[in-house]
């Protein structure tokens, strides 16, 4: 059961979904907390996180640029998952950079460092930091 | 000029009479070398102390005759030993005493044989009062 | 962009992660993961599974063929049986490590051999295949690359279950020079230590047989067998063919030594037997046999194998505890000596022992019971004296003998300890063959002795003094009826019977009479660590019973002064000597002793001066000098001499060089001996000796001395 590779995948494009226990907006920065078991879903990929901040775009309020969660960050999507203290959602880049002892497994293999950042649109993910990888060989049970 | 009896009062060796417990022999030297400790010291009623010992011998021929017969034997003892308080098992001192005896080889295969036999107990014999000797010395030192 | 896992909804916590000790560990300072199943790692990428370790600049990590593809200075550690290393440009390895390819690669195996090679295979996580092989353990350095031996072979499998290695098509070079091929070549891995197979030849010159060769092969019978067989062949001329068996139980072990020669020296065929077994017996009891059997009386001197003069066979049984000691030895003597004949001389003896010490209620003190006996058979039954000594040559002899002995110190007085000394001895002896006695004879003698010490000590900042004056005063009674004397011939007189009730070796004779034993002792113990001991005594005697000979510095009313020294420094130096002499200072005997042992130097050396004594068979004086010497300097040379000078016949008895040349890679023994000592037996013999050894394969430790480069 070979498990895809693929990491993180997310359709850049598909709507952003955010629900909170509680939400303040402040009117002239455009600034949206959300807070109290936030979930963001777009497509397959879901996020949970304590605290999320969404920045819109300047010149069109209802486009999301920015999504930025902190206090335990946890990415999931089929086949991966991921943990970290923060996690920065670059909506429009589609990339996910998470930062502070993050923790990435897939199937049978686990990863942890101190940076990953993920190109959504490839799945492609790069770790820093001391990364630290437990893999399976194929001999084993 | 300083000189004081080793079992008088201020000598601090009679703390060692009856007081010192040899370890268990597991040999025929080591029961000599005890035997004689324990002639020296008295065995021990009131434990004191407890002595470990280590005893390596060596024969040696000597004395080759012209016509290639070793007439003579010198045995080379060596004990390494460790005095240990009896009630906490803390080492107080150690020490090594070395010495030689020898034995003929020119009688008989018997007499050289009970010589031979007599010269691992004088060994042990000199091994052990050297040991006293040393002790007598470092006594002062020694918690009651 | 479909996801194929279709089946894959475990949830990341439902997966089993498998045990901690079934997944590779990786780390690396950049971990990315590319397109499908490609993870990259670099910067001090490390690999870990089970005891495995892995370095590698950059690697590669092909989830789905589960392999690994390593780049830059790569380094394997897999410690296991081949305590092996593996350094290489660039491997190709499965991740658990066990399989795969390195290329240009380096393996060392348990710090000793390395095998450079251009291409490493390893397969099913034991078996190793390299091609294009230098082996050696030496040494090599940028400033002189050929190392003194190597291997070059064109294929080299090392299989760690079986723990060999195997060269093929090898070629042997001693300094970059070519000396043998080898189509195949079979050796230990390193740290192996039994394993079928040759040993190191040896090489071995006497005047007696001419040049010759020792070629051992080992032959491993299971763990706990196995079977040495060494062909000898030497030009002027033995065929001999030695072997030997050894085998080791729960109980204890077992060696059996032999060899069949047929030379030039004594017609027909010739050779010796010998067997040793140990054993533990259930209840403490430990047994030990030996067995000494020899073709003629040259032949252990003419194969070096030991100058024992004297073989015993026989048995010992002994246990030994605290307050009870119980021995036994039974056995008969073959002697080897010219002047010995094995029919007239108590071959066939049995001796025995058992003490008892208890401590007697009510009176004190420490007593103890001693049983011991005594028998001798000579082979002859002849009631005459006819080889002149002393005793009918048939005379056979059984002696058992019972002592109760009791002693207690009191303290009292300044400082001064008395000791008072009760013994009773009683013997039964059965004699014959020997007219002069009658067949049974019942005899018993008390003994009391009273002693005095008073020990003085002083200690200064410098230095601790101890001054010991001993009296002891001996009774028994002047008579004892007298008896075959078998064990009590050669009595000494030292330290260690000073204060003895007898100084009688045995106790066929017991010392008899009122005497007195004086004694004085000094010693000073530097704070520094040496330490210088003095000690005289004498013997006065209330009437002279003739019971000693002359020579032993026993006889007459006053004995001879018994002077001992000893000096011992902190740094291993011991000198100690010890001599008879009488009120006129002449020396009866004196035997001086001096030994240093340093891991560069040691030294052991003695002087031996003994007063003719016919009775105790020697009829000229002794006067020896007697060096044993070993000293290492440095770079791996190391030598030993050892000589025995006998100066009554102005000549050395015995001289033996060696020289030994030790490196981490090579060890040659160099060995040249002289024996000039000749009898009607035996000839003046020289041996020299050459062994070389290969280290780094088997159990051949090499010197802990590495050579260094740069020198």
């Amino acid at each position: 059961q070979s498990v895809d590779f693929g990491g993180l995948r997310a359709d850049k494009t598909a709507p952003v979904e955010v629900t909170a226990d509680s939400l303040n907006v402040n009117q002239e920065s455009g600034q949206a907390v959300f807070s109290g078991n936030v979930e963001v879903t777009q497509g397959d990929m879901h996020m949970k996180a304590a605290e999320l901040e969404v920045f819109y775009a300047s010149d069109k309020r209802s486009e999301i640029t920015r999504l930025h969660a902190t206090g335990g960050v946890t990415l999931v999507s089929p086949t991966e998952a991921a943990e970290a203290e923060e996690a920065v959602y670059d909506v429009k880049a589609g990339t996910v950079v998470m930062t502070g002892n993050v923790l990435l497994t897939q199937g049978d293999n686990v990863m942890s460092g101190n940076k990953l950042n993920v190109d959504l649109s490839t799945g492609a993910g790069t770790m820093d930091g001391r990364v630290r990888t437990l893999l399976k060989p194929a001999g084993s049970k | 000029c300083g000189f004081t009896p080793a079992y008088g009062p201020q000598g601090g060796a009679a703390k060692l009479l009856e007081g010192v417990e040899p370890a268990a022999p597991t040999t025929r030297d080591a029961f000599a070398l005890v035997q004689q400790l324990n002639a020296r010291l008295g065995a021990s009623q009131v434990t004191r102390y407890r002595l470990d010992y280590k005893i390596d011998t060596e024969s040696v021929g000597q004395g080759i005759s012209p016509d290639n017969a070793t007439t003579r034997y010198q045995l080379n003892g060596t004990v390494d030993y460790t005095l240990r308080d009896a009630t906490n098992n803390a080492v107080l001192l150690t020490g090594r005493v070395t010495s030689f005896t020898s034995w003929s080889a020119t009688g008989t295969v018997v007499a050289s044989q009970a010589a031979q036999e007599d010269a691992h107990r004088r060994l042990m014999v000199i091994l052990a009062d050297q040991i006293v000797t040393r002790l007598l010395s470092q006594a002062p030192g020694l918690p009651e | 962009q479909d996801n194929t896992a279709t089946d894959a909804a475990t949830t990341t916590q439902g997966a089993a992660i498998p045990s901690s000790d079934e997944l590779a560990t990786l780390l690396a300072d950049r971990v990315s993961i590319r397109n499908q199943n490609e993870l990259v790692a670099e910067g001090n990428v490390e690999v870990f599974y089970k005891s495995n370790r892995l370095s590698a600049k950059r690697v590669v990590y092909d989830q789905k063929e589960d392999k690994l593809y390593l780049e830059g200075p790569i380094r394997l550690v897999q410690p296991g049986q081949s305590q092996a290393v593996i350094l290489a440009s660039q491997a190709e390895l499965s991740s658990d490590l066990q399989n795969g390819i390195l290329l240009s690669a380096r393996m060392v195996m348990a710090r000793e051999l390395q095998l450079a090679a251009a291409r490493i295979e390893r397969r099913d996580g034991a078996i190793t295949i390299m091609n294009k092989v230098v082996a050696s353990s030496c040494e090599v350095c940028r400033t002189n690359p050929t190392p003194l031996w190597e291997i070059r072979a064109s294929r080299v499998v090392h299989n760690a279950t079986t723990r060999q290695i195997v060269f093929e098509d090898a070629q042997f070079r001693a300094a970059g020079v070519p000396i043998a091929y080898l189509p195949r070549l079979r050796l230990p891995a390193p740290g192996v230590r039994r394993m079928t197979g040759f040993l190191a030849p040896q090489f071995r010159t006497t005047s007696g047989l001419g040049p010759g060769l020792l070629v051992p092969y080992f032959i491993a019978l299971g763990p706990s067998r196995d079977l040495t067989v060494t062909p000898y062949v030497a030009t002027s001329r033995t065929e001999t063919l030695n072997l030997r068996y050894r085998q080791a139980f729960n109980w204890g072990k077992m060696e059996w030594s032999g060899a069949l020669s047929n030379d030039d020296i004594r017609s027909g065929t010739r050779g010796y037997l010998f067997g040793d077994l140990e054993a533990q017996l259930p209840r403490e009891f430990r047994l030990t046999a030996q067995l000494r059997l020899v073709s003629d009386d040259s032949y252990l001197l003419n194969y070096g194998l030991g100058d024992d003069d004297r073989l015993w066979s026989g048995v010992e049984l002994e246990r030994v505890r605290r307050d009870e000691m119980i021995w036994t030895r039974v056995g008969n003597i073959h002697s080897l000596r010219a002047d010995e004949n094995n029919s007239t001389e108590p071959m066939l003896s049995g001796t025995g022992e058992w003490i008892r010490t208890f401590r007697p209620a009510g009176i004190g003190g420490q007593g103890s019971l001693r049983f011991s006996t005594l028998a001798t058979r000579r082979a002859s039954s002849s009631t005459l004296d006819l080889n002149g000594d002393g005793r009918p040559d048939g005379r056979d002899m059984v002696r058992g003998s019972l002592t109760a002995d009791w002693r207690r110190n009191w303290l009292f007085g300044p400082g001064m300890l008395g000791s008072l000394e009760a013994q009773f001895a009683g013997d039964i002896i059965e004699t014959n063959q020997d007219p002069a006695f009658s067949d049974t004879i019942l005899r018993g003698q008390p003994t009391v002795a009273a002693e005095i010490r008073w020990p003085w000590v002083k200690t200064s900042g410098r230095a601790a003094y101890v001054i010991e004056p001993v009296a002891q005063v001996v009774w028994a009674p002047d008579h004892l009826a007298d008896a075959p004397n078998e064990d009590s011939q050669l009595p000494e007189f030292d330290g260690g019977n000073l204060f003895s009730l007898t100084r009688y070796p045995g106790e066929d004779a017991r010392e008899t009479g009122l005497r007195a034993n004086v004694g004085l002792g000094w010693t000073r113990y530097d704070s520094s660590g040496w330490s210088l001991g003095v000690a005289a005594g004498r013997v006065f005697r209330q009437r002279d019973l003739s019971q000693f000979s002359q020579g032993t510095g026993l006889s007459g009313t006053k004995s001879d002064w018994l002077l001992a020294t000893h000096l011992a420094t902190a740094n291993g130096l011991t000198l100690s000597n010890r001599a008879l002499f009488d009120d006129n200072f002449s020396v009866s005997r004196d035997e001086l002793r001096l030994s240093r042992a340093g891991d560069d130097f040691n030294v052991s050396a003695g002087y031996l001066w003994l007063e003719k004594n016919p009775a105790e068979g020697r009829d000229d004086n002794m006067s020896e000098l007697m060096l044993d010497t070993g000293w290492r300097w440095g770079n791996g040379w190391s030598g030993t001499l050892s000589t025995r000078y006998d100066f009554t016949a102005e000549r050395a008895a015995r001289a033996k060089l060696g020289l030994r040349y030790q490196t981490e890679c090579i060890a040659v023994d160099l060995s040249l001996s002289r024996r000039f000592t000749s009898s009607t037996s035996v000839a003046p013999e020289t041996d020299f000796g050459l062994s070389v050894q290969l280290v780094g394969f088997g159990a051949s430790g090499g010197a802990p001395a590495r050579r260094t480069c740069g020198g």
